[in-house]
């Protein structure tokens, strides 16, 4: 989440709206002097709650900048800190704003850690949502959108994986640009649920781009149907279109919870094949040989162990 | 019904001592069915069998070791007990090359992976298919018809036990559709569903979240109801998981109280969700209705109990909990220690 993007959006809105009648250009002229001192325009609660969300998201980034230098207790012992932290900062903003979604979204995320519950809790946080076009483009309406998108991994994680599909695709609908990417988790869900014609039409929606999730997803279907042949291809093209991807499916690492949402990274990175793994850890547990057959495959396991090499990773 | 390894012997058997007393006057005919149960017991060598029965036999000894005395047996007398079985099943075979019971249980024997099973058991069935219906076709020439239907039952078993240990392997390796639909394929062929593969089928209705087809399927075997006052566990373990899954946690807990209400110790069974070792003969013969079957069906339903990241599993242990009589408690406490 691009909190400060979002904040200087939300200052230029409230000062427009306050100001009145502004063409284009001066708006524009707005935005560029909110973004050179957001503080200043700080001027109603609901913005103030806005910015400290804003602070507390930077600092809970920079607290785990360190964490690869931690062994496993002194790990959870930050994490808990630092969870701990973002907690109070929300309380904070919610003091300000009791309304403020997102600070809301976070504290659940932070304190519940168990998503049976925390699903429970995000679904009761859901409001109707009205936009004219992608409500993405409308920067009030986007906590309600990460509220749906956190709502269908929870889903995920205890295994509802109609509901996840049910619940992305409203979310899709409402946001067709899908810049938090609930496609992702519904073609991880589709896969399990072995559910081929699902699979190909999302994926014919957003014109069959290519995503670690998806070449991940489409190579568990087809194991998961017996088709061992295009199993094999699938893998292949996950394996060469996603850098690393050999290696982050076959020495999978552990990933924190999103906060609030899947950090930005470029398509078809190192980085998403890292989520899309974790993401997809139960439902590759699920089909017990997948993986073992996945390093059986020559090509796969050679990449994998190229690229450990090139960076120096364990293998 | 499931099947009886020393109980299908002692069929086999029979049928076949019936066949050779066809012709003979029906005093003797009575005199010599008298002994039969006698010389089956203590003198077995001494009926007329031919080597397909005599390779059931040993299959039915091994099945009796690994299915039944192996779970219970201490651990240095684990290796003797297999090195048995496995030497009765070589015999079985090499007497029988169509002893596919015997087939199948020594490829179980060298521990494939859950793939190399499913695989092995695919690429075989319709092989096994037609030896069986071969078998069947013989037994059925037969003058009597009840011994005929008997017959070719007892030729067809093999077979059934096959495709469910099969359809079994489908839901274990994650291939839900496969397995609903090689499920369908023997109810088709078996309407009785003598391998209660109906029970894995609805299993993977659930995993699928197919609850429209869990009561279409439900329906079409109504028939198959074994008169214990309620659906079985495995179809009211599939209904839970289904009710829990749409986030209906009352329809969930209604489904969780039937399986109370109609099993015994089900709340501890249902907290410890105990693991057991696939029967490698068929699913262990248990009565319907009985806290064997019911630890049978939890530990067949791992799939759903742990599948997710915060599963379903932990859910049923925790509402099973409000059920438990602090004897159960202290049993619980017990299974898990020996566990660890």
């Amino acid at each position: 989440m691009n909190a400060r993007e979002e904040l200087v959006e939300r200052l230029a809105l409230t000062r427009r709206a306050a100001l009145g009648g502004m063409s284009d250009a001066a708006f524009e002229e707005l935005r560029l002097a909110v973004r050179e001192a957001p503080e200043s325009f700080i001027d109603t609660p609901a913005n103030q709650a806005f910015a400290l969300i804003a602070q507390a998201l930077e600092r809970f980034e920079r607290s785990s900048e360190d964490d690869d230098l931690l062994d496993d207790d002194e790990y959870l012992k930050a994490r808990r800190k630092r969870h701990a932290r973002m907690v109070a900062d929300c309380d904070q903003a919610l003091a300000l704003d009791e309304s403020c979604t997102d600070a809301r979204l976070l504290k659940a995320l932070a304190s519940e850690d168990n998503p049976d519950v925390l699903l429970g809790m995000l679904l009761d946080m859901e409001e109707p949502v009205e936009a004219e076009g992608d409500a993405w483009d409308d920067v009030l309406l986007r906590p309600q959108l990460r509220i749906r998108a956190a709502a269908v991994r929870a889903c995920m994680e205890t295994a509802r994986y109609r509901m996840a599909v049910e619940k992305a695709r409203a979310c899709i609908d409402l946001s067709p640009s899908d810049a938090l990417g609930c496609r992702h988790s519904a073609a991880l869900a589709y896969a399990r649920l072995e559910d081929e014609a699902g699979f190909e039409e999302l994926d014919a929606r957003f014109d069959h781009r290519s995503s670690a999730w998806s070449l991940l997803a489409r190579a568990i279907l087809n194991f998961k149907l017996g088709r061992m042949g295009a199993a094999r291809r699938s893998l292949a093209g996950f394996s060469s279109l996603v850098e690393g991807g050999a290696y982050a499916l076959l020495r999978p690492i552990l990933v924190d919870t999103y906060m609030p949402d899947r950090p930005a990274v470029a398509p078809c990175c190192y980085e998403e094949a890292m989520f899309a793994v974790h993401e997809a850890d139960p439902i590759i547990v699920d089909v017990p040989d997948f993986a073992s057959w996945a390093e059986s495959q020559p090509a796969v396991r050679a990449a994998a162990q190229d690229y450990a090499d090139k960076y120096g990773y364990d293998w | 019904m499931s099947f009886d390894p020393r109980r299908e012997d002692y069929q086999r058997l029979g049928l076949r001592f019936a066949r050779e007393l066809d012709g003979s006057d029906p005093a003797t005919a009575v005199h010599a069915f008298s002994s039969f149960g006698r010389r089956f017991a203590s003198m077995r060598d001494t009926l007329p069998q031919s080597d397909a029965d005599r390779a059931f036999h040993l299959v039915a000894d091994a099945a009796v070791m690994v299915d039944y005395q192996l779970p219970f047996a201490p651990d240095e007398q684990v290796d003797g007990l297999v090195g048995r079985a496995q030497a009765l099943l070589d015999e079985a075979v090499a007497l029988d090359g169509g002893c596919y019971d015997a087939v199948r249980m020594r490829f179980a024997g060298t521990r494939p992976s859950f793939e190399s099973s499913y695989d092995f058991l695919s690429e075989r069935a319709p092989e096994v298919l037609a030896a069986c219906r071969a078998q069947a076709e013989a037994a059925a020439a037969g003058s009597f018809p009840d011994r005929a239907r008997l017959g070719s039952d007892i030729a067809m078993r093999p077979y059934w036990r096959w495709m469910a240990n099969l359809a079994e392997k489908a839901l274990i390796c994650g291939r839900n559709r496969a397995c609903i639909k090689l499920a369908h394929e023997l109810l088709e062929l078996d309407p009785s569903d003598s391998a209660d593969v109906r029970f894995t089928c609805a299993l993977a209705y659930a995993k699928l979240e197919d609850e429209q087809g869990l009561d279409a399927f439900a329906a079409k075997n109504a028939a198959l109801e074994r008169g214990i006052g309620a659906e079985d566990a495995w179809m009211l373990l599939s209904r839970c998981a289904l009710a829990y899954k749409r986030r209906d946690f009352d329809g969930a807990r209604t489904q969780l109280r039937r399986i109370i209400d109609g099993y015994p110790h089900a709340a501890l069974n249902l907290m410890d969700q105990k693991e057991l070792p696939e029967g490698v003969f068929s699913r262990l013969a248990v009565g319907p209705g009985t806290e064997d079957e019911l630890m049978l069906a939890i530990s067949e339903a791992t799939v759903l109990l742990l599948d997710g990241r915060y599963p379903f599993g932990a859910w049923v242990e925790e509402e099973a909990r409000r059920f438990a009589t602090p004897q159960d408690l202290v049993e619980l406490e017990a299974s898990k220690k020996e566990r660890r």
